[in-house]
């Protein structure tokens, strides 16, 4: 192990002291404060937070992300090019054991620039509302839902239920003769899909609709839920508002007769503005000892005149403080990090300076927007669906995520729980697995490749 | 360990590497077939000319490079065996060092790689760091250093585990002439102190000085192999050196050689640039002008020259404590095709630096001391003597012989004469 920590430490003295480094040192140093005063956001203390711990974090994120990879790659491939490697491994170690000393040293590199610049990040967040002069309101809400930790729940779309009414309305026009001319299976079968998905969204008039949540663990019972949700209207209303009427608690007991219900149903009924993101607090005695609890919507005729359709419904509670959700963040940052530095050690056993660097910050990128291209692949057709699905899907499945809900930044910013068990999954997929396997590929290469060139 | 018991620290069996080209044909055959051993306790010199297949023996030796055929042990096995690796030092052609590190930091990281304590490690790079002359430039980072300094921490860094076997390829390149020298001693000390050391260099005086064995390389083969002394001496021939001669004296040798059917040269010897070159630096070092390159100084790693605990060392002390080959024991000599009497450099068998150092422009210096050798081309010093009071004495650290501080030479141009 002696050996290793040898090689990790020249690896991070060698880092410091690279000129790129330097630049990306201080220009994080000059940033950093900068943002913090300068990015406004939407004017309100809540935006400028919000703003500046988004843009501060992924910049962050991104220049070490950069760093890494050309700190990773250069460690190695200048090793063997100027032949640094000669001395190092005529030495009692390891080919093994160089490789994870320079992971080790990549990494001790990122936890040392990641620790400070979150702890910058993190002291200007908590720095900005005392030395700017927002109105009480503003601190309020800040307080309320940035500086806070909380859960977010969403029920999953149910998929089988609209594959079952997509197949029976796809045989009902079958036996019925009625299939429109001109279209194949699948171009009519996607057609039903996108209607009785929008049915299925959609709340007619005295209509109700219901959302069910298990698991909300509330520690306090005086706690608070909120309710996050953005409307729709069909067809649109004129004053571009309408009507809610929501409901949460334990029906249960209605749904099966009993009468007796250990929660207090809690109703809210309010004019709210249409396509905007909405919330609304509710007491959390709501939810049933089993963490039950059931959001229903109901379109009442005498008020609205249209279907409505609830989007993004989401149920939320707090979970933690800011601080210890901020560190989660970044922790996932560090695992990122940790990922690319794999990669990056890696394709340079085998691979020279500018390839290795291409490869890499193609994964980055690929990372960045796996979730869309998977979607994007996902909704082609089947024929090409298979190639795909033993080609392009293994690789993507390989490449860690780093957008949508892995995008880390998003929980600060949103005020977000990021739970420890995504975090440890996170952690162990990404930064072990994955990683593992990358160092195990490229150890197996270094281990067996002549270190030395082709010369007399 | 075959090796072992066969007595060679370095053994190849028909080793031979091929470059392919880019379709995987033969392109480049850089070494053929090689048989390549060295003894324990010697010093080989492997030479060749550029290109020859001498560094990519030493890399399939030290496993940076796969043979294609055959096979090579090195202390009796693979040097990509840890146990092997750790009794080994290497310095490869060039000093291939990590530039951002200082010199202190480079020594403490390879320190590290063997797992040696701190205070070993500390003890043992201030030693080398004051062997190689850097102490006082410790701390600067080895990039800003010289090729000849780069050199003294490459060659501190193959020293810094007290290996059983040095490799060393071209160790003096770059080296100004006093640190070769030093190099050059410490070579035969070491090799005194029981190390093997297979030395691969161009400067051919270097080798010849220092070497017990040589091998000359070309196209990829071993051309000839043998010890130093057979493979230079001239059996046919017969030096003599003498100090002043009158003509009558000369007159007289000159008839008995004549009677002997054989012919005689007489010449005056001249000063080496070598010697001219170290008695300008000492001057200059006495002086103690400044200087920001590396100071050349009288120091030996202790824990290179320390007595060994276990006896088992000891006895191999004791087998080495001799003269370390026929070569190095040799007397002084000057290179000439036709043989020579030669007037003195007086004191016989006495290192150059000593010369240089105590002075020996003594009254003894010209006694008529004559000595027979067989013709070699220079004069190597017995490593028994060139040590530390050699070179304090150099450096002025001690008085000279004759209380002056500045070295006289006993074999100036005038002083003698070659018969």
């Amino acid at each position: 192990m002696y050996r290793v920590w040898a090689v990790a430490r020249v690896t991070l003295a060698q880092a410091v002291r690279m000129r790129v480094a330097a630049v990306i040192i201080v220009m994080l140093l000059v940033l950093l404060p900068v943002m913090s005063m300068a990015l406004e956001g939407d004017k309100t203390l809540q935006g400028q937070l919000q703003t500046f711990a988004s843009y501060g974090l992924s910049l962050t994120s991104v220049l070490l992300s950069i760093l890494t990879i050309l700190v990773s790659t250069h460690t190695v491939t200048t090793d063997l090019a100027r032949k640094h490697i000669y001395l190092v491994a005529s030495k009692p170690i390891r080919r093994f054991e160089i490789l994870i000393g320079k992971l080790l040293g990549v990494v001790a590199l990122d936890v040392l620039l990641l620790g400070t610049f979150g702890a910058i990040i993190y002291g200007l967040t908590i720095l900005v509302p005392h030395i700017t002069d927002a109105p009480p309101d503003q601190v309020a809400r800040a307080e309320h839902e940035f500086f806070t930790s909380r859960v977010r729940l969403e029920t999953p779309v149910d998929k089988e239920k609209i594959d079952r009414l997509v197949e029976e309305s796809y045989q009902k026009l079958l036996s019925e003769d009625r299939m429109p001319e001109g279209f194949n299976e699948w171009q009519i079968r996607d057609m039903i899909r996108r209607e009785v998905q929008s049915a299925e969204a959609t709340i007619g008039p005295s209509r109700v609709k219901r959302w069910e949540f298990r698991n909300v663990a509330v520690r306090d019972p005086n706690e608070v839920l909120y309710v996050r949700y953005k409307l729709r209207a069909i067809p649109q209303p004129a004053e571009d508002q309408a009507v809610a009427n929501w409901r949460l608690g334990d029906f249960r007991t209605l749904d099966t007769g009993r009468l007796t219900s250990e929660t207090r149903p809690y109703y809210v009924s309010r004019k709210d503005a249409l396509s905007t993101t909405l919330e609304f607090a509710a007491p959390a005695d709501v939810v049933a000892p089993d963490g039950y609890v059931a959001l229903e919507f109901f379109n009442d005729p005498s008020q609205n005149y249209w279907s409505i359709i609830p989007s993004e419904v989401q149920l939320l509670y707090r979970s933690g403080t800011f601080t210890g959700n901020f560190w989660r963040v970044v922790a996932m940052i560090l695992v990122r990090l940790v990922f690319l530095a794999a990669v990056g050690v890696s394709v340079s056993t085998w691979l020279s300076f500018p390839v290795a660097i291409l490869i890499c910050l193609a994964v980055l990128m690929t990372g960045t927007i796996n979730g869309f291209i998977a979607e994007s692949i996902d909704s082609l057709g089947q024929t090409l669906g298979f190639v795909y699905k033993f080609t392009v899907k293994p690789l993507l499945w390989f490449l860690p995520k780093f957008d949508g809900d892995f995008n880390p930044t998003r929980f600060v910013v949103d005020g977000r729980t990021l739970q420890w068990l995504v975090l440890g999954r996170a952690f162990l997929t990404t930064g072990v697995v994955r990683s593992a396997a990358l160092m195990l590929f490229g150890i197996w290469v270094f281990s067996r490749r002549e270190l030395a060139k082709a010369s007399t | 360990m075959t090796a072992q018991e066969n007595g060679y620290a370095i053994e190849t069996f028909g080793l031979t590497k091929v470059f392919p080209d880019w379709w995987g044909r033969a392109k480049v055959v850089a070494v053929e077939e090689l048989n390549l051993r060295v003894r324990y306790n010697e010093i080989y010199g492997f030479l060749g000319p550029n290109g020859s297949g001498k560094t990519t023996t030493l890399k399939m030796l030290l496993n940076l490079l796969y043979p294609t055929r055959g096979r090579a042990l090195v202390l009796g096995g693979s040097t990509a065996d840890g146990m092997v690796s750790r009794r080994l030092g290497y310095l490869p052609e060039e000093s291939y060092l990590y530039k951002y590190l200082s010199a202190r930091e480079t020594l403490d990281f390879y320190g590290r790689l063997f797992g040696l304590p701190a205070q070993v490690r500390r003890s043992r790079i201030d030693s080398l760091l004051e062997m190689v002359g850097l102490t006082g430039m410790a701390h600067r980072p080895v990039g800003t250093f010289s090729k000849g300094m780069a050199r003294r921490i490459g060659l501190a860094q193959a020293l810094i585990n007290d290996p059983d076997l040095l490799i060393l390829d071209e160790p003096t390149s770059g080296m100004d002439p006093i640190g070769t020298r030093q190099i050059k001693d410490l070579l035969l000390l070491l090799a005194r102190r029981g190390k093997t050391i297979l030395l691969c260099s161009h400067l051919l005086a270097d080798v010849e000085d220092v070497c017990d064995r040589i091998g000359i390389l070309y196209g990829g083969k071993m051309q000839v192999e043998g010890p130093v002394r057979s493979l230079l001496q001239h059996g046919d021939r017969r030096q003599i050196t003498t100090g002043p001669l009158s003509e009558s004296a000369l007159g007289r040798i000159r008839q008995i050689v004549e009677a002997e059917a054989t012919q005689c040269e007489v010449a005056t010897p001249m000063d080496r640039l070598e010697q001219f070159f170290i008695r300008i630096v000492t001057d200059a070092q006495q002086r103690k002008q400044p200087t920001s390159g590396a100071v050349s100084t009288t120091a030996i790693g202790g824990f290179l020259v320390e007595e060994p605990a276990d006896t088992t060392h000891r006895v191999l002390d004791r087998l080495v404590d001799k003269p370390v080959g026929p070569v190095a024991a040799g007397a002084a000599a000057v290179a000439g095709v036709e043989p020579t009497v030669t007037q003195p450099p007086a004191v016989e068998d006495r290192g150059l630096l000593e010369k240089l150092a105590h002075g020996t422009a003594s009254s003894d210096a010209v006694q008529t001391d004559v000595t027979t050798s067989v013709p070699q081309p220079q004069p190597t010093p017995p490593a028994a003597e060139v040590k530390k009071d050699v070179l304090e004495s150099l450096l002025g650290h001690k008085p000279a012989a004759d209380g002056s501080t500045e070295p006289t030479r006993s074999d100036k141009p005038g002083d003698g004469r070659n018969v």
